[in-house]
C-alpha cells in the first residue's frame, strides 16, 4: 500500500524561480513533492489531477504576478473552493502591494507571505511549518512525515490518535 | 476527518470470505454442536476472518459479534433455537461493553487522558531522566525503563509517542549514519511493548485476559498481576538494553540532554497528580483495603467528572474502539461458553498426549505469531476463549490462570515487524531503524522473553502462591 503524499504546488511563471524553488525543497522528498504550475490554469489542472489520486494538496506557494490573473485572486478561489479550503497558502513574492496583501489576508487565510528574494533556509522552515499544521489538522496518520516535517508536532499529534491495537 | 484508504486485496476479500465462513458450520452442521453450537461457531470464524483481514475495523468486527450472538443464539434470536437449549438473554451480550475490566481500563485512560494534558508524562521523563547522566548507555537505559514505567499505565502508543519525541531531540546533533540513533529509537517501542505487559491495565491483551479469567471466577488482584510479570518485564528490558549496545555499536560517548518544561502547577493540575497518585496507589494496596482493581479504576472517571477537571471533551477522548473491542472479546467468549463451542473445539484434538509443559509452549507461540502480523487484542479475543476452555478441562492440568497471562504476554513480545505494534510503526517512521534491525531485536527480544516466561516465570508464580504447574 503506498503512502499518500503531500504535494507542495507552486505557481510561478519564471522557469528559473520554478526551478530554484523546486530545488529548494528538494529535501523535503520522497514523503513530500513539490509541483509546479506557471499560470493559474496550469494550477487548477494540477490541483484536478492532485484530487483525484492519493495524494493530499497541502501547500500553495504563489507568486502574485501571473499570466492573465493575479496570486492573491487565485489564492482567495482556492480558499472558497471545497477541495482546496484547507491546504495552506503562501505568497511567495516581492510585488504584492498592501491592498492585495490584505485582501490575501482576509479573503483568502494567507498563512505567510515570504518576500523575494527567499533565503532557502527560510523558505523551508515556512514549509515545513505550514505542512506540519497541515498535516496534524488534516491527515490521520502522521508518521510517513516524521522524517521530512516537525517530528515533535507530529508525535504529539500521533499519540493522542493512536491507540494499542 | 476521513481519508480515502486504499484496501488491500486481503481486505477486499475479508468481507465475502467472513459470510462464506459464517454459513459454513450452519451449512455443514458438525457433529457434537446444535444449532446454536453451528451459528456460534459461524460468528468465531467469521470474527477469525474479520480479525485477521481487517476488511472492517477492529472494533466493528467487535459490534457485528455481539449483533449476531443476540440475533442468532439468544432469547430475542430471529431463527428459532433448539429445544433445550437455554438461549441468553440479551443483556448478557450487551453487558460486555460494561464489563468491569471496562471500567478498570477506562479508569487507566482516564490517568493517560490527563497525563497528556498536563503533561505529566513528558514532565516525569525530564526528571527521571537525569539521573541516568549523559552516555549513551545510561540514557538508554533511563529512557527504557522510564518508557516501560509509562506505558504500564498509559497506552504503549501514547508513550512510544512521547519517548521517541524525546529521542529525536537528543539524537538530533548526532553525526548521520551513528548507529546509536537506531538502538535508542528501536529502545523505546521495545519498553513500551514490554512494560505494557506489567499492569493489567498496561494494554488490552491484558484486560482480555483478566476478564476471560474473571468470567471462569478466577481471580488475580492487581499487585499479583503486577508481582508476576513485573521481575519478568525488569529482566528482558536489561537483556535488551544489552543487546541494543552490542547490535548498534557506536563512537559516541557523550549525549546531551535538553529538555525543557515545568510542572504544571494550576489547580486542577494538582488535583489530577493526586488522582494520580491515589489510583495508583489503591491499585497497589488492595491486600489492605480489599476494594478491587475494577473498583478503585472508577475512581479516577467519578472524581475528574465531578470536580470538573475532566469535562465532555476528555469524555469524548476516551478511546471507545479500544473499550469495545475488549468488549467484543468477551462477548465472544461469552456466546462461546453459552453455546459450548469452546468445549466442542477443545475436544477436537486429543490434548492428553500432550505433555503441559509444552501446551503452555504452544498457546505461547500460537499467540507471539498471530499477533505479529495481527492486531495484540484481536489475537487475545481469539485465543483467550478457547486457551482458557483448554486449560480448565479434564483433558489436561494447566492452571487456567498461567494460560491467560502467557497468552496476554505472547501477544504483547510479537515486535517482530513494523506493524506488529503501534510503537513499532513509530520507531519505523523516525527512519532510523530499518524492518531488518527491528526484526532481529524484536525475534530476539521475543525469544528471551518468551523463554523467560515459559520456563522460569511459572516457578516464580509457584513461590508466590499466584498459580503453579
Amino acid at each position: 500500500m503506498t503512502t499518500p503524499r503531500l504535494v507542495v504546488l507552486c505557481v510561478e511563471d519564471e522557469p528559473d524561480v520554478r526551478d530554484a524553488i523546486v530545488r529548494d525543497l528538494a529535501p523535503f522528498e520522497p514523503a513530500v513533492v513539490t509541483e509546479t504550475a506557471e499560470s493559474a490554469d496550469d494550477a487548477r489542472e494540477a490541483i484536478a489531477e492532485i484530487t483525484e489520486g492519493r495524494d493530499r494538496l497541502g501547500l500553495v506557494l504563489a507568486d502574485h504576478l501571473l499570466p492573465g490573473t493575479t496570486g492573491v485572486d487565485f489564492l482567495v478561489e482556492l480558499h472558497e473552493g471545497e477541495a482546496t479550503a484547507r491546504a495552506k497558502k503562501v505568497l511567495l513574492t516581492g510585488q504584492a502591494g498592501l491592498d492585495d496583501t490584505v485582501k490575501a489576508v482576509n479573503r483568502a487565510d494567507l498563512d505567510r507571505y515570504v518576500a523575494k528574494p527567499w533565503d532557502p533556509e527560510e523558505l523551508r522552515a515556512v514549509v515545513r511549518d505550514q505542512l506540519t499544521e497541515f498535516a496534524c489538522e488534516h491527515v490521520d496518520d502522521v508518521l510517513p512525515y516524521l522524517t521530512v516535517l516537525d517530528s515533535a508536532r507530529l508525535l504529539e499529534v500521533h499519540g493522542t490518535r493512536a491507540a494499542d491495537r | 476527518m476521513s481519508e480515502e484508504q486504499e484496501r488491500t486485496l486481503l481486505q477486499r476479500l475479508g468481507l465475502p470470505l467472513a459470510v462464506v465462513a459464517f454459513l459454513l458450520p450452519i451449512v455443514l452442521q458438525p457433529d457434537g454442536l446444535d444449532a446454536a453450537g453451528h451459528r456460534m461457531f459461524g460468528i468465531f470464524l467469521a470474527a477469525i476472518v474479520l480479525w485477521i483481514t481487517e476488511a472492517v475495523p477492529l472494533y466493528a468486527t467487535a459490534v457485528l459479534i455481539i449483533f449476531g450472538e443476540i440475533l442468532f443464539i439468544s432469547e430475542a434470536s430471529v431463527m428459532p433455537l433448539p429445544e433445550g437449549f437455554e438461549a441468553p438473554p440479551i443483556d448478557d451480550f450487551y453487558s460486555a461493553l460494561a464489563n468491569p475490566v471496562l471500567m478498570l481500563f477506562l479508569g487507566g485512560f482516564f490517568l493517560a487522558e490527563g497525563a497528556a494534558k498536563y503533561r505529566l508524562d513528558r514532565n516525569l521523563a525530564r526528571v527521571l531522566l537525569r539521573p541516568f547522566g549523559t552516555s549513551p548507555t545510561g540514557i538508554m537505559l533511563g529512557l527504557m525503563l522510564i518508557t516501560a514505567a509509562l506505558s504500564m499505565f498509559m497506552s504503549n502508543t501514547a508513550t512510544a509517542a512521547t519517548m521517541t519525541a524525546v529521542v529525536l531531540s537528543v539524537t538530533a546533533t548526532l553525526p548521520p549514519g551513528d548507529r546509536l540513533r537506531t538502538s535508542l529509537a528501536l529502545s523505546i517501542p521495545i519498553a513500551a511493548n514490554v512494560g505494557g505487559i506489567a499492569t493489567p491495565v498496561g494494554t488490552p491483551p491484558n484486560a482480555i485476559a483478566l476478564a476471560g479469567l474473571t468470567e471462569r471466577g478466577i481471580s488475580i488482584s492487581f499487585l499479583e498481576w503486577m508481582l508476576a510479570t513485573l521481575p519478568f518485564v525488569i529482566l528482558i528490558l536489561v537483556a535488551a538494553w544489552w543487546l541494543l549496545g552490542r547490535l548498534h555499536r557506536s563512537e559516541t560517548k557523550e549525549l546531551k540532554l535538553e529538555m525543557e518544561g515545568e510542572f504544571d502547577m494550576s489547580r486542577p493540575a494538582i488535583l489530577f497528580y493526586g488522582v494520580f497518585a491515589l489510583t495508583i496507589a489503591l491499585w497497589l494496596t488492595e491486600p489492605l483495603h480489599g476494594v478491587p482493581a475494577t473498583v478503585v479504576g472508577f475512581l479516577p472517571v467519578v472524581v475528574l467528572l465531578s470536580t470538573q477537571v475532566f469535562g465532555v471533551t476528555e469524555l469524548q477522548n476516551v478511546r471507545w474502539d479500544v473499550l469495545w473491542l475488549v468488549g467484543g472479546g468477551i462477548a465472544l467468549a461469552t456466546g462461546m461458553a453459552a453455546a459450548g463451542v469452546d468445549e466442542w473445539l477443545v475436544a477436537l484434538v486429543a490434548w492428553e498426549n500432550l505433555p503441559v509443559a509444552l501446551l503452555l509452549v504452544v498457546l505461547a507461540v500460537i499467540s507471539l505469531a498471530l499477533s505479529t502480523t495481527i492486531s495484540n487484542s484481536a489475537t487475545a479475543n481469539l485465543l483467550v476463549p478457547i486457551g482458557l476452555t483448554l486449560a480448565m478441562s479434564d483433558a489436561v492440568a494447566v492452571d487456567p490462570l498461567l494460560a491467560g497471562i502467557i497468552i496476554a504476554v505472547g501477544c504483547s513480545l510479537a515486535m517482530a515487524l513494523p506493524i506488529s505494534t503501534p510503537p513499532n510503526a513509530i520507531a519505523y517512521a523516525t527512519g532510523a531503524v530499518r524492518t531488518k534491525d527491528l526484526a532481529v531485536v524484536g525475534l530476539l527480544v521475543g525469544a528471551i522473553g518468551l523463554v523467560l516466561f515459559l520456563a522460569v516465570a511459572p516457578l516464580w508464580w509457584n513461590l508466590l502462591g499466584i498459580a503453579g504447574m
